[in-house]
């Protein structure tokens, strides 16, 4: 039996919503689509109320205004507040919130109780085969390690039969290893069985690996939505640019455009080196800008004539490869920049910018 | 639907709001207003009709002086002495449990709870019957009575008291100990601290525990009436509790000077518990549990390790084994206490007698069933309120009602039996409640409120503890993955606390069977409790069917717990089980 069988992917529609905790907006005016089937990332620092607004699509929290609809169902308005268990989604909690005195069995299965018990207990079977903890079942979460539990989390979230779910930070307490390979499971079992995922993290790597559409928040606002490759390539604010990952920011003067959307810039410690660079937004010509530099923008080279001076400062071996922090300046440095061949510390070195990788930003972005 | 649903939850809020007036007004007539107007009155007896003066200090100075000030001076001094002794002997002996290989580690604290239970009016009996000329020591061949001259005095209340606050102190201690990772003694050894050096660096960090040993038993110890009723008075030392409830049973009865006293009381109380409950919530050794390693035991060499677990049994033979001891042969034996001519006669006339109506008229399966109505309503009622206030405790919420019943909780607590009792037979009297109110004095169901008044703070804080420990993650999960309400509460709490809430609704059982002041004061005419029938049987000199009743009560207490437990045990599902005294996995 297939899981889509049981599963219809549902549509979000997240209209103009705000949450007031006390004297604090979380958020302010959010507006949101996620397409039925869709994988959506909510990308944001601490504090930017990524989880404020999960909870607020789960019915845990109410908002103070705004709309949400689950499908075609409006969950809430001004009139309207659909109690959780009546939204027909699942969630998978950053503590997993596995109760404690239910064995792995009796979590999973417990948005089945209305199921006829032979057919429950194929299905809790089932989804922990898919799992890979069909030998945990009788087992109580504190016998399990964090990825088992997390996995009994994914499996409970799973059996709800429901259209959507939503996952609140869900490998922010795991080691790297299980982190990855969590990653994956999670983004091909949802995707298999065919149902709307909202995830909320603030590992921008993490985003990238999974989304089909991000949206970074900040202080309770949507800054930026769209496919990853739309945010990574053209991030409209310096927050967006910096929260998605940078080998460096340095400041820098526009001199004339160059292409259809881009400029050269020079560098204040580099004046006889002209930096090609694409402009996301519109610029003022006259108005100081930054320089925005990816890692995957910058290349080393031992010698020759192209790009800005620098020498190595440190220098790591991260199994492809070396990475390695180059000071340019007296004051501004490139970090991760990657290269097959290890240039050791103290040696001088030319880096390169690509022009289609780098961009510039207006600098009371790059304040922001 | 959805319309509907909007309008329930605007509804539930309301009914929150509404819930939270409720409780405060339920605190308010079960503790604030009776205990309140009764202070009230010290000052200003004008206002309930008991003087002509609305504001007068006369009987604060009438309160400070004479037997009553005496009495207050008694109970001062032997709380700090009692408690001093009880923190030393509970944390030498947390720290052998805890910490060495003593023997007997899983046996010692199954005696501190049964200490625990024992009311101290139970244990003066036993001390009597076991030390007084032709007692039970003496019909052992043990002469004694050399020891009963001093026991009838300061020297016996202290023996008695200390015993009594010992297993409040060691629950402290225990929990201050435990989490006490043996990390922090080896960091100080490896870092060149000698013994004492790093004993010196690790008393600190038990510090707060410590205090709040010392805390609980003396305010313990100040309101404890069972030894100044049964043992003080009959010494002529005079302490707090008993000359209180000596100015309310005298004629007439001196209200305004019993409200001073009840003032001074909750005075000396209210400190220790403030104290102990800043310590506790500051949670300054709270970073001891949790990441603590497994704790590593000193290991005695076999001789000291006989020794020492021969002094740990002394110690309970003398808490425990005497009072036990003493009530059943005080109950086997004939003419306890009376020549006899040297030979110790055994009999079962004393449970004939307590069995069947005595001469005086007095059955004893008449209070005995009585008591364990009582009990049992008022445990129940007492695990409701406690739960319904201890969720509001531990909802996480800062605001203002919260710190109200918080701050009314904690002050309850430092309120003694005796005070609740005649601040109860004050309020539930004025004119104004009798007449436009309610008319509860002298019923069956003043007694009861009374009592549940007295065990809902202390059972409110026990349960605030795990509720405050569950994620709140764990109840969310449950109504996103389509629980409702009630099936939330049903799979989710309940399950988690269902442990605590059992030994909580046990303690209220065991303690409101032998409660004594306030059903001294309380007790409606012809409904007698049986702790004021066991009493009046002993103050009627019978004190062997006295103490045959006793015998019985203490037997039917612990199978009431043991039973319990044993249901508890086998009906419950194996997760719930599982699940520790705090709501953590065990």
């Amino acid at each position: 039996m297939e899981w889509s069988e049981f599963m219809k992917a549902v549509s979000v529609s997240i209209s103009s919503v705000e949450k007031v905790f006390g004297d604090k907006l979380a958020l302010d005016e959010v507006s949101i689509e996620v397409g039925a089937g869709e994988f959506a990332v909510l990308l944001g620092p601490s504090g930017s109320g990524k989880t404020t607004l999960l909870r607020c699509i789960a019915g845990i929290e109410r908002p103070s205004s705004g709309e949400i609809r689950i499908g075609e169902q409006l969950v809430v308005s001004s009139r309207v507040f659909v109690p959780p268990e009546r939204r027909q989604l699942s969630m998978v909690f950053q503590d997993y919130a596995l109760w404690p005195h239910l064995t792995v069995r009796q979590n999973v299965g417990f948005a089945l109780h209305r199921r006829p018990s032979a057919e429950r207990r194929e299905r809790v079977s089932d989804l922990l085969d898919r799992v890979g903890i069909s030998n945990l079942a009788d087992r109580f979460p504190s016998q399990l390690s964090g990825g088992e539990q997390q996995r009994v989390a994914l499996a409970r979230a799973l059996a709800a039969d429901a259209g959507l779910i939503l996952f609140d930070e869900p490998l922010s307490n795991l080691d790297a290893d299980r982190r990855e390979q969590l990653r994956i499971e999670i983004s091909t079992l949802t995707r298999t069985a065919g149902i709307t995922a909202i995830y909320i993290t603030h590992d921008q790597s993490e985003a990238f690996a999974m989304a089909d559409q991000i949206c970074v928040l900040n202080h309770g606002r949507v800054v930026q939505s769209g496919p990853p490759e739309k945010v990574y390539r053209d991030p409209v604010s310096a927050f967006v640019a910096r929260f998605t990952g940078l080998a460096a920011e340095l400041p820098a003067t526009l001199l004339c455009p160059c292409g259809a959307s881009g400029f050269d810039v020079a560098l204040p410690f580099a004046q006889d080196h002209r930096v090609s660079a694409r402009a996301p937004i519109a610029l003022d010509p006259d108005a100081p800008v930054r320089l925005f530099v990816r890692a995957a923008g910058v290349r080393l080279e031992r010698s020759g004539h192209d790009g800005i001076v620098g020498e190595v400062r440190d220098v790591a071996f991260v199994g492809r490869g070396y990475e390695h922090v180059v000071q340019i300046g007296p004051e501004h440095f490139v970090t991760k920049v990657f290269s097959g061949e290890r240039h050791e510390r103290d040696e001088t070195v030319r880096v390169c910018f690509d022009p289609a990788a780098n961009f510039v930003l207006p600098v009371q972005e790059g304040v922001q | 639907m959805s319309s509907t649903a909007g309008t329930l939850q605007l509804g539930r809020e309301r009914g929150r709001r509404l819930s939270g007036i409720a409780l405060w007004l339920v605190l308010g007539l079960l503790i604030v207003a009776p205990v309140g107007c009764f202070i009230l009155l010290a000052t200003s007896p004008r206002l309930f009709g008991q003087g002509s003066q609305l504001f007068t200090l006369r009987y604060v100075s009438e309160a400070l002086s004479g037997v009553t000030g005496q009495g207050l001076f008694n109970s001062l001094w032997v709380s700090v002495v009692v408690s001093v002794l009880a923190v030393a002997l509970s944390t030498t002996l947390a720290w052998l449990v805890h910490r060495t290989n003593v023997f007997g580690r899983r046996l010692w604290p199954i005696l501190m709870w049964l200490l625990f239970l024992v009311p101290t009016w139970m244990m003066t009996l036993s001390w009597v019957d076991v030390l007084q000329p032709y007692g039970s020591a003496s019909a052992i061949g043990l002469p004694t009575s050399w020891l009963y001259g001093e026991f009838m005095g300061p020297f016996g209340i202290i023996v008695v008291l200390t015993t009594a606050s010992l297993p409040f102190a060691y629950f402290v201690m225990s929990a201050g100990l435990h989490g006490l990772g043996s990390e922090y003694e080896d960091a100080a050894r490896v870092h060149g601290a000698g013994r004492l050096a790093t004993l010196r660096t690790v008393l600190p960090m038990v510090a707060p525990a410590l205090f709040s040993a010392f805390a609980i038993s003396f305010a313990e110890t100040m309101s404890d009436f069972g030894v100044p009723f049964t043992l003080a008075y009959h010494t002529h030392f005079p302490m707090a509790t008993y000359t209180l409830f000596s100015a309310i049973s005298s004629f007439p009865a001196n209200f305004s000077v019993a409200a001073v006293m009840a003032i001074v009381l909750i005075l000396t109380t209210v400190p220790p518990i403030v104290l102990q409950y800043r310590t506790t919530t500051r949670r300054s050794y709270a970073v001891l549990s949790g990441r603590s390693r497994e704790i590593r035991r000193r290991e005695f060499a076999p001789a000291s390790r006989w020794l020492v677990s021969a002094g740990i049994g002394l110690l309970f033979a003398v808490s425990v084994g005497v009072p036990l001891v003493g009530a059943v042969l005080g109950s086997f034996v004939r003419d306890l206490g009376i020549y006899a001519g040297g030979a110790v006669r055994l009999t079962t006339t004393y449970y004939r007698q307590a069995l069947s109506p005595s001469v005086a008229g007095k059955g004893f399966s008449g209070p005995l069933l009585l008591s364990n109505q009582i009990a049992l309503g008022v445990a129940t009622l007492t695990a409701v309120l406690a739960f319904v206030f201890a969720r509001r405790l531990a909802s996480g919420t800062s605001g203002w009602s919260q710190r109200v019943t918080d701050f009314l909780l904690l002050g309850s607590v430092a309120v003694p039996g005796v005070v609740l009792g005649v601040g109860y037979i004050f309020f539930y009297n004025l004119p104004v409640i009798t007449l436009h109110v309610i008319n509860l004095y002298k019923t069956l169901p003043l007694l009861m409120l009374a009592l549940v008044a007295t065990a809902l703070p202390g059972q409110t804080r026990l349960l605030a503890g795990p509720l405050g420990q569950i994620q709140s993650s764990l109840g969310e999960a449950a109504r996103v993955h389509g629980a409702g309400l009630w099936r939330t509460w049903r799979t989710t709490t309940l399950p988690l606390v269902s442990r605590v809430m059992l030994w909580g609704w046990l303690l209220t059982f065991a303690k409101t069977i032998a409660e004594l002041p306030i059903c001294q004061i309380l007790y409606a005419p012809s409904q007698e409790p049986l702790s004021v029938t066991i009493q009046a049987y002993l103050g009627n000199y019978e004190i062997g069917t006295g103490t045959a009743m006793t015998v019985v009560a203490l037997v039917e207490m612990f199978l009431v717990i043991v039973v319990a437990l044993g249901l508890f045990r086998v009906f419950t599902p194996r997760g719930w089980r599982r699940i520790g005294w705090s709501g953590v996995s065990s």
